[in-house]
């Protein structure tokens, strides 16, 4: 039987070393809050082509709002073999929210200078600062009742590998996955927004899923093998697991790589962003249960257990 | 008993088909409608999405029974402009109304120009306005241009307010000596200010304000004691409704204001359905490839059961008539991938129990029982999660909850009772009970 935990060292370090690019990315690149959690404006407006001028188009919205206003040229695709459309996306103001009649005004003023034909389609997205640093607040509200309440439930049905302790190296994984996915957006600039609590959320409940898995095992092989050493019982659950991990881990990702794939080629933003966090996130999910929680989990036994000899 | 295995393996095959076979094209005399009908969210039909916050002074509480009082109100005023098929509902402690409206029921009131529709409906959350009735300074007019281009001289709000929107309960057309009017009926504290003013200003006028907009000034005959007006004048039978309505229906306690507009072209969510939908195909092409190189039986049998999972999940989706949108989906994808991960752990530990020389029957048996602790600890804490992101979560985040919680229920027993019942029901058949069959290489069983 291979023997993983006596590598925990290294897997540690691994883990160190992403979470410390994450950290430093947030010192490079900024925490980037989308318009959902830090309110503002976002205009898309479908154009003819994508032969127009983006400071022209940055200009008007400028000038009718009196705000900042940040223009791109996005390309979308509605189905397979249909034309590309070409999108103008303006976000205007930071931190800062423009009413409907400016929203209008902007959009029936570009859609006239640039002569965009009447049938083609635009959305706006617009909210109030103080809403959303509102939703922000509740969603890490939610993934914080969410992480207590599954770190209670572990504690209660894994009592044979002390629940506590059993609790707390799952809820360390967890803060490890965490900072994990924040690294990806930070790393990649992916402005936060809800689908990041719903990605975060979902990773740690897969991650959990994993380390349970993993307890589970050891809580049967506890039972089974009462004079193991723990090092041993540790690594006998998590090999007789791991090809369970590894084969739901691969279906999983290989699910969540057909959006990210097709979002892709497709152009469309709000499945790519939220496809990606989640490969990763999967990934991290597996690699903590296995590599983070139970040689930990091991380590705090060993430690204990040498206390109460000496 | 083998004949007993049979029957509930030919049963749960013809519900699995059941499923499907309603899910794709509905069963209407039951009410369920075909998947492709489904109602989808605002994020694919695209739409209106809209949060409205009462504006009151800081300090002062808003009760949930104002909420559902607005609520009532703005319902009452999309019904007025022809939006029936929409969302409506109050939500967070703080309080909010949270406004969705679909597309499609925008064209529907007539306007094909989503230019305008939008504009209007936006207008229409947005001006939600304060009613009140003012004493007026006969000497504070201006000019006003009318929708119909006319000139009309109105009052300037004064700010002594007599009564305001609350004190009206009821506000109808009616008619009186002959003609159209507007009747009026009072509660008692609006009935007793009334009196107090229309003794006081007899022969004046008393203007009626939607905001700082005058809406009407009708001049005071008699002092009206009763809480019973009527408002007289040369109405035509549509502007009597409309001031009747106005009265009525501008009584809102507070006004509302949006703090949160999406409009969603229903062009773009349909680029991101598309994608979503393909990928779950590919998707589930994909996996079925790999569960049955894998585990060769029960990866087919595994399969069976997830169309029965992605189809009850649908089923019960329709019969909920809830939205479909794209966290939605994200979470139906989860909760397929959580039935595949339990259909994978009761596998991987058949297999384990097969290497130790069980016959297939009772390989199966212990397979399932031992993986079950591990299944059920993993599902509950998904639900854990599901449950609290659809009590505090909002919007998108709510319908995540919901199709992840629903999912995950129903893979759970899908695994534990399509999965089992075909497995035990395929290991009685002599011929298949090789090692081969299940995963394993032949030589393994030595090791």
């Amino acid at each position: 039987m291979i023997n993983l935990m006596a590598k925990r060292k290294t897997f540690f370090l691994v883990s160190i070393v992403l979470i410390a690019i994450g950290i430093g990315a947030i010192f490079v690149n900024g925490i980037v809050l989308d318009i959902q959690f830090q309110g503002g404006t976002q205009i898309t407006i479908q154009m003819n082509d994508s032969n127009y001028e983006l400071h022209e188009a940055s200009a008007i919205a400028q000038e009718i709002s009196g705000k900042v206003v940040t223009a791109k040229k996005l390309q979308t695709h509605i189905s397979d073999g249909a034309d590309w459309i070409n999108l103008l996306m303006l976000q205007v103001g930071t931190k800062e929210s423009l009413d409907n009649a400016t929203i209008m005004e902007i959009i029936n003023t570009i859609r006239s200078e640039f002569e965009v034909d009447s049938s083609n389609t635009y959305e706006s997205q617009s909210i109030d600062p103080l809403i959303g640093a509102e939703l922000l607040r509740n969603g890490i509200i939610a993934a914080l009742i969410a992480s207590i309440l599954i770190v209670l439930y572990v504690w209660v049905r894994f009592s044979v590998m002390n629940g506590l302790s059993a609790a707390a190296f799952a809820l360390i994984a967890l803060i490890h996955d965490t900072l994990i996915i924040f690294s990806v957006y930070t790393v990649f600039k992916i402005p936060l927004n809800e689908s990041f609590i719903a990605a975060l959320l979902t990773i740690l409940g897969y991650s959990l899923n994993d380390t349970i898995i993993v307890y589970d095992r050891i809580r049967e092989n506890a039972r089974l093998y009462k004079r193991t050493d723990v090092e041993e019982l540790v690594n006998r659950s998590v090999v007789q697991t791991l090809s369970r991990s590894i084969n739901t881990s691969v279906t999983t990702v290989i699910a969540i790589a057909c959006v990210y794939v097709l979002a892709v080629i497709n152009g469309i933003d709000s499945l790519k962003f939220f496809a990606f966090p989640l490969i990763i996130g999967m990934i991290s999910g597996t690699y903590s249960s296995i590599f983070i929680a139970s040689p930990l989990w091991m380590m705090y036994k060993k430690a204990t257990r040498r206390k109460v000899r000496a | 008993m083998k004949r007993k295995g049979w029957t509930r393996f030919a049963a749960v095959i013809a519900v699995i088909i059941l499923l499907v076979v309603v899910a794709m094209f509905g069963a209407e005399f039951i009410g369920l409608k075909r998947i492709s009908e489904a109602r989808f969210g605002i994020d694919i039909s695209g739409g209106v999405y809209a949060t409205l916050y009462p504006d009151v002074e800081p300090g002062r509480e808003v009760r949930a029974e104002e909420l559902e009082a607005a609520k009532l109100i703005i319902g009452q005023r999309l019904d007025a402009r022809g939006i029936f098929d929409r969302t409506l509902y109050v939500e967070g402690d703080r309080g909010r109304l949270v406004l969705e409206v679909p597309y499609g029921s925008k064209v529907a009131q007539g306007s094909e120009n989503q230019e305008i529709s939008d504009q209007e409906l936006i207008d229409a959350i947005g001006q939600t306005s304060l009613l009140t009735f003012q004493e007026v300074d006969e000497n504070m007019t201006m000019l006003r241009e009318e929708a119909d281009g006319t000139i009309r001289q109105v009052y300037l709000p004064t700010g002594k307010i007599i009564i305001d929107g609350s004190n009206v309960s009821e506000s109808r057309t009616t008619t009186y000596e002959g003609q159209l009017a507007v009747s009026l009926e009072l509660d008692s504290d609006g009935a007793q200010k009334f009196a107090e003013a229309t003794r006081r200003l007899i022969d004046k006028p008393i203007a009626i304000f939607l905001d700082d907009f005058m809406y009407s000034a009708p001049v005071v005959t008699d002092a009206i004691t009763s809480g019973q007006a009527i408002i007289s004048g040369r109405f035509t039978a549509m502007e009597a409704k409309e001031l009747a309505d106005t009265i009525k229906f501008g009584s809102l306690p507070f006004k509302l204001i949006p703090k949160m507009i999406n409009s969603i072209s229903p062009t773009l969510g349909e680029g991101a359905l598309n994608v979503a939908i393909t990928a779950g195909i590919i998707a589930f092409i994909i996996i079925a490839f790999f569960m049955v190189i894998r585990y060769r039986i029960p990866g087919v049998i595994a399969i069976i059961a997830l169309i029965g999972l992605i189809s009850s999940t649908l089923v019960f989706l329709s019969s909920i008539r809830a939205s479909i949108t794209l966290p939605g989906i994200a979470g139906i994808i989860l909760s397929v991938g959580m039935g595949v991960d339990a259909n994978i752990i009761i596998f991987e530990r058949i297999k384990e129990e097969l290497l130790t020389g069980k016959s297939f029957r009772a390989a199966i048996d212990a397979g399932f029982k031992r993986a079950f602790s591990a299944i059920l600890d993993a599902n509950i804490t998904t639900m854990i999660v599901a449950v609290v992101l659809y009590m505090l979560g909002s919007g998108p985040i709510k319908g995540f909850g919901i199709t992840l919680g629903l999912g995950v229920a129903l893979s759970f027993l899908t695994a534990l009772t399509a999965s089992r019942i075909m497995l035990t029901a395929i290991s009685n058949i002599t011929s298949l009970q090789k090692l081969s069959y299940y995963g394993l290489k032949e030589a393994a069983i030595n090791d």
